[in-house]
């Protein structure tokens, strides 16, 4: 294929994205069986990582690696590397969604022109960089209860517990729901977090403002525009097969929605014990 | 392949002339198990069934615990059974000198308890042995089949600890939150789970499997002064950890703004129950909307 790639992630942030994720999906697979001990699945799931010790141990390892990553991510966007600052919100952002929302109901015709980053991207960084903070301290607490009892009272772990749940039922559903729609199965194959590159037809789509700068950049002073990683390119060109396309959308559309009820279930149960404990 | 039909038929016969003899085989085992038991069977057939089943079946027979003579066999209403020193069912405080002639250490440590206490004093659903062991059908601890098996203990507990109506009628300030408030605690959940060989704490490991007592009580395992001992227990928690915090386990203890009486707990759930339904309801929104643009899109175009 010899259409026009665009540069979106380099290989540092796709590293740091493929532990981020991995640890994320360890986290959420040993974390809600604790909230509901009761359930069938759960018992399923804690046997299927081999027991309740391997349990505890794979939730703190991957929740310090998390924190390790998030903290490195932290260190290299601001210090090492030039902090950059259009992924900041700004007004723009709220006409944008403003604009989406005309849009998608059929009000006005004309579709939103995104720069590099959506008003929706933008959301899910944050409440990212928000969620791993939170999850991070309430979980540092609770590593050691013992040892934070020595200086807190114990009704601090016990809110730290209650932080700790609710901002996973709340990042799970951003994640499992909302990311996954927007990005993997809205654009399904995408395989950016993968080859670090986007599609000329895609970036046109929904990065129209990106898409003009960097083209007058690459007139201007005749530049190259990035063919990132030659080597995955046949990857790409084989995944891109019909029937193999076919196959793994059934799969990951199964796995998608069976996610999703799970999600839905879990935050329903949630939903309702707080109601019962604290409302009525 | 075919398969000749003599050799089917061959086979059906010499299987069912094995299921008949097996059949027969167990039939007159089960049969001369019942033998010792023939005249209280003829008319307490399932009591002498879970009997047989009970970790007590090969050790003392009915008329250890009911008196009667078992020696006269086969009348159908077996009316001598019942006249020698026959005694028929134990009250509920007797019942403790027929366990105490085995079990003498357990029913004096039983007799120390609250429950023990409740029941002669006038209180007649206290519960007594066979409240949490069963009459017949009792097994050890260790069975997995059993009531009191660990797992099971927190269940037989609450059997009367949730229920209101008995708190209620022995003596007001029993709390019947008791197994909610456990199952908040890694304790339960670790069980559940089938954590750490099966070790973790249920209601017996604190509050003593007979001789339990009410907190306020100095010999109670959960009094304040005896607390960090109990957490000691079993090497559960050193005595250092224990310290840190020896306070009330199931209450959760609550957190207020600074000169204020908001509840902090009460304060992140309502904002969590808020931000939870906001993301859910924008989320699926966004979707229903992106695929309503989706529909006749090359009309827009």
């Amino acid at each position: 294929m010899s259409e026009l790639q665009f540069k979106r992630f380099t290989l540092n942030q796709r590293i740091q994205h493929i532990i981020f994720f991995a640890t994320f999906i360890l986290l959420a697979y040993t974390g809600f069986p604790l909230k509901f001990p009761d359930e069938w699945w759960s018992r399923w799931m804690i046997a299927s990582v081999g027991g309740f010790d391997n349990r505890t141990f794979i939730h703190h390892a991957s929740g310090l690696i998390m924190l390790g990553v998030s903290i490195y991510h932290a260190v290299y966007h601001l210090i090492l590397e030039k902090p950059r600052y259009d992924v900041l919100f700004n007004f723009q952002d709220v006409k944008d969604f403003w604009q989406q929302i005309l849009y998608s109901l059929k009000i006005s015709d004309e579709h939103p022109r995104f720069g590099r980053y959506t008003w929706k991207q933008k959301f899910e960084y944050f409440g990212g960089g928000f969620g791993a903070v939170i999850m991070g301290f309430t979980g540092m607490l609770m590593l050691n209860p013992f040892e934070s009892m020595k200086y807190l009272p114990i009704g601090f772990v016990q809110i730290a517990n209650l932080f700790h749940t609710w901002e996973a039922v709340l990042a799970s559903i951003a994640i499992f729901i909302g990311h996954f729609y927007d990005e993997h199965f809205g654009k399904f194959p995408n395989l950016s977090w993968l080859t670090g590159n986007i599609s000329e037809e895609e970036m046109k789509q929904e990065h129209i403002l990106e898409y003009e700068t960097v083209i007058a950049d690459y007139k201007d002073n005749n530049k190259n525009i990035i063919r990132d990683n030659p080597g995955l390119e046949g990857l790409d060109n084989a995944i891109r097969h019909r029937l193999i396309i076919a196959l793994s959308k059934t799969i990951f559309t199964i796995f998608f929605l069976v996610v999703c009820l799970w999600m839905l279930w879990i935050s329903y149960s949630t939903l309702m014990e707080a109601v019962t404990l604290y409302v009525i | 392949m075919k398969i000749p039909i003599k050799s089917i038929r061959k086979m059906i016969i010499i299987l069912l002339f094995i299921f008949f003899i097996m059949n027969n085989l167990m039939m007159t085992s089960a049969k001369s198990e019942i033998e010792r038991d023939i005249s209280c069977f003829h008319c307490h057939s399932t009591e002498v069934e879970q009997f047989q089943m009970s970790v007590h079946s090969t050790n003392i027979s009915c008329i250890d615990c009911h008196g009667g003579d078992m020696t006269v066999k086969g009348s159908l209403v077996s009316i001598d059974a019942m006249s020698r020193n026959f005694t028929g069912i134990p009250s509920r405080t007797n019942i403790t000198n027929l366990c105490s002639s085995c079990h003498s250490k357990t029913v004096d440590l039983y007799k120390d308890s609250i429950h023990w206490n409740k029941l002669t004093s006038g209180r007649e659903n206290a519960p007594s042995c066979l409240d949490c062991h069963g009459a017949h059908n009792i097994l050890s601890y260790k069975d997995p089949r059993s009531v009191t098996y660990f797992e099971k203990v927190p269940q037989l507990c609450a059997y009367c600890h949730e229920d209101q109506t008995k708190m209620q009628a022995w003596y007001y300030g029993i709390e019947t939150d008791r197994f909610d408030t456990y199952k908040n605690s890694y304790h339960y959940k670790a069980i559940k789970l089938g954590g750490k060989e099966k070790s973790f704490a249920t209601c017996p490991d604190c509050h003593e499997n007979h001789d339990t007592k009410n907190e306020s009580d100095p010999g109670s395992a959960i009094n304040s002064a005896n607390l960090v001992n109990t957490c000691e227990k079993q090497g559960c928690h050193s005595a250092q950890k224990a310290l840190i915090y020896g306070g009330k386990v199931h209450e959760g203890q609550s957190v207020y703004l600074p000169t204020t009486k908001i509840d902090l707990k009460a304060l992140v759930t309502y904002f969590y129950i808020a931000m939870i339904i906001f993301e859910l309801s924008f989320t699926f929104g966004l979707i229903a909307m992106g695929i309503y643009s989706q529909v006749d899109i090359k009309k827009r175009h």
